[in-house]
């Protein structure tokens, strides 16, 4: 197979015979047969792009669909993947953060996971959305309508009549066209509804409803007493982190969610308030921020090794 | 015939000693693998060869040697991509409607062939041809799932047609 440039006269017999096949499939009205076929007899060329297009048809019908569709429609992530290790480029940027582009996920089944510091978007096959926040993985089987939380948290909004089962630890969460987040942590499994109905089916005890602004906590020991929440704490979708005088000691507990290697604090510092806005594309700018900010200084002995100390008085 | 090829042969000569060793450094160091890379160096001194570039005027041959080396170092990786999904699908098949190893073999080719013919169309226009081709899914209906105009799918549909007919089979 090879290609080259076509002549411009190649490129409008394909043109024409393209237009011609469109036609016909779209099953539309009024298709003039004896034109095409005046087409098709009017040049030996005219009627050889003919003859090749059925060909095609041919070759793809002799494809078994679940192999063709999983081998020829797979996640254009992957093909993405491909073309960026080949030309290096993934060398290049600095970590995937995908903030503001979606990519569509053309696939029932998946094992999707996120690193430490990134996140990822995808819209699914039935036309809903999934998000996944730093360091999470998820099992995903569309068909089944059924998602797997191994790890981290997600941001999951469901499209269609259909409800979607996100099973974790603790129970078993479905979504009922609506928007949840839900985040597993070492002992929790924190379910926050942001639109649309959500029932909590505990492994332990009575299910719960939950509706738009409400919050539970999912424990071994069954589901917690349902809360408001402030919907600034799920700003992670939108790739910042919100404080609203916060203890610094919950926050800086929050960042190291985002940032690979240690993050350590003197024990003094706990009692510092944090209030802001800011972006997790970059944790250093974050950590700069609060040495600017708060009687702190940052010490980074490696990007991987970073301690917060008292700021010392200068004489 | 052969006497005009020798000048061009002499300057493949060249370039292969002078640079391939090279070429074949960065490939390494690319793919992390000495097999696959001195494998692929090959390749692309056999893509140089059949190419109409007059190597003798090439100004800047390593430029031009990893032009061609990037290009089927890409296709190397879209191949083994393809192989992956394409295991990872047959893995899911239910047993009876495995096929023999021969098949699979034939299939894989096919897979590959129109995986190449079908390189560079958008996502969409992809993911469209594909319904219509290997589902037999009517245009109403590929206009519904891509929420588009069926004015649009028919669009997207001689715009893969176009593409392929291009496509030198």
């Amino acid at each position: 197979m090879t290609r080259q440039a076509p002549t411009s006269q190649a490129r409008e017999v394909a043109r024409a015979a393209a237009r011609w096949l469109a036609m016909i499939e779209s099953g539309e009205e009024g298709v003039d047969h004896a034109a095409l076929q005046h087409w098709r007899d009017s040049h030996a060329e005219h009627e050889a792009a003919w003859q090749k297009a059925q060909q095609l048809r041919q070759r793809f019908a002799s494809v078994p669909l679940s192999l063709g569709m999983a081998t020829l429609d797979r996640p254009v992530l992957a093909r993405r993947a491909v073309l960026k290790r080949a030309l290096g480029v993934a060398a290049l940027v600095p970590t995937a953060w995908l903030l503001g582009r979606e990519l569509p996920l053309e696939v029932w089944r998946a094992d999707l996971h996120t690193a430490t510091g990134e996140q990822r978007r995808w819209t699914l096959v039935d036309g809903s959305t999934l998000q996944l926040n730093t360091d999470s993985a998820v099992d995903l089987d569309l068909k089944a309508r059924r998602l797997e939380l191994l790890r981290g948290e997600i941001f999951l909004r469901v499209a269609g009549s259909t409800p979607l089962a996100v099973r974790g630890p603790y129970g078993v969460i479905t979504i009922n066209r609506g928007e949840a987040c839900i985040r597993l942590d070492e002992r929790t499994c924190q379910a926050s509804v942001l639109s649309g109905s959500v029932q909590l089916q505990p492994l332990r005890g009575p299910s719960v409803m939950l509706e738009a602004g409400q919050q539970v906590d999912l424990q071994a020991s069954g589901a917690g007493p349902v809360s408001a929440f402030d919907v600034a704490q799920l700003g992670w979708r939108d790739g910042v982190l919100v404080a609203q005088n916060q203890p610094l000691a919950d926050f800086l507990r929050e960042l190291d969610r985002y940032r690979p290697g240690v993050l350590r604090w003197d024990s003094a510092l706990e009692a510092l308030r944090v209030t802001g806005s800011f972006r997790l594309d970059n944790t250093d700018r974050i950590l700069a921020l609060l040495a600017a900010s708060l009687p702190l200084e940052v010490q980074m002995r490696t990007r991987y090794w970073v301690t917060l100390t008292p700021r010392k008085n200068i004489a | 015939m052969l006497d005009a090829a020798k000048p061009a042969e002499h300057a493949l000569h060249a370039l292969y000693r002078d640079h391939g060793g090279w070429l074949e450094g960065w490939l390494r160091r690319r793919m992390g693998n000495a097999w696959d890379a001195a494998d692929l160096r090959q390749d692309t001194f056999l893509r140089v060869l059949s190419s109409a570039q007059p190597l003798a005027e090439l100004q800047e041959p390593r430029a031009y040697l990893l032009t061609v080396g990037k290009r089927l170092l890409s296709n190397f990786y879209t191949r083994r991509n393809l192989e992956q999904a394409y295991l990872d699908a047959l893995a899911n098949l239910p047993e009876a409607c495995v096929p023999s190893a021969e098949e699979r073999w034939l299939l894989l080719e096919t897979l590959h062939a129109l995986d190449e013919l079908l390189a560079g169309l958008p996502p969409l226009v992809r993911r469209a041809f594909l319904w219509s081709q290997l589902e037999g899914l009517g245009y109403r209906d590929i206009a519904e799932r891509l929420q588009v105009s069926e004015r649009t799918v028919k669009r997207y549909m001689a715009q893969a047609y176009e593409h392929c007919l291009l496509v030198e089979l």
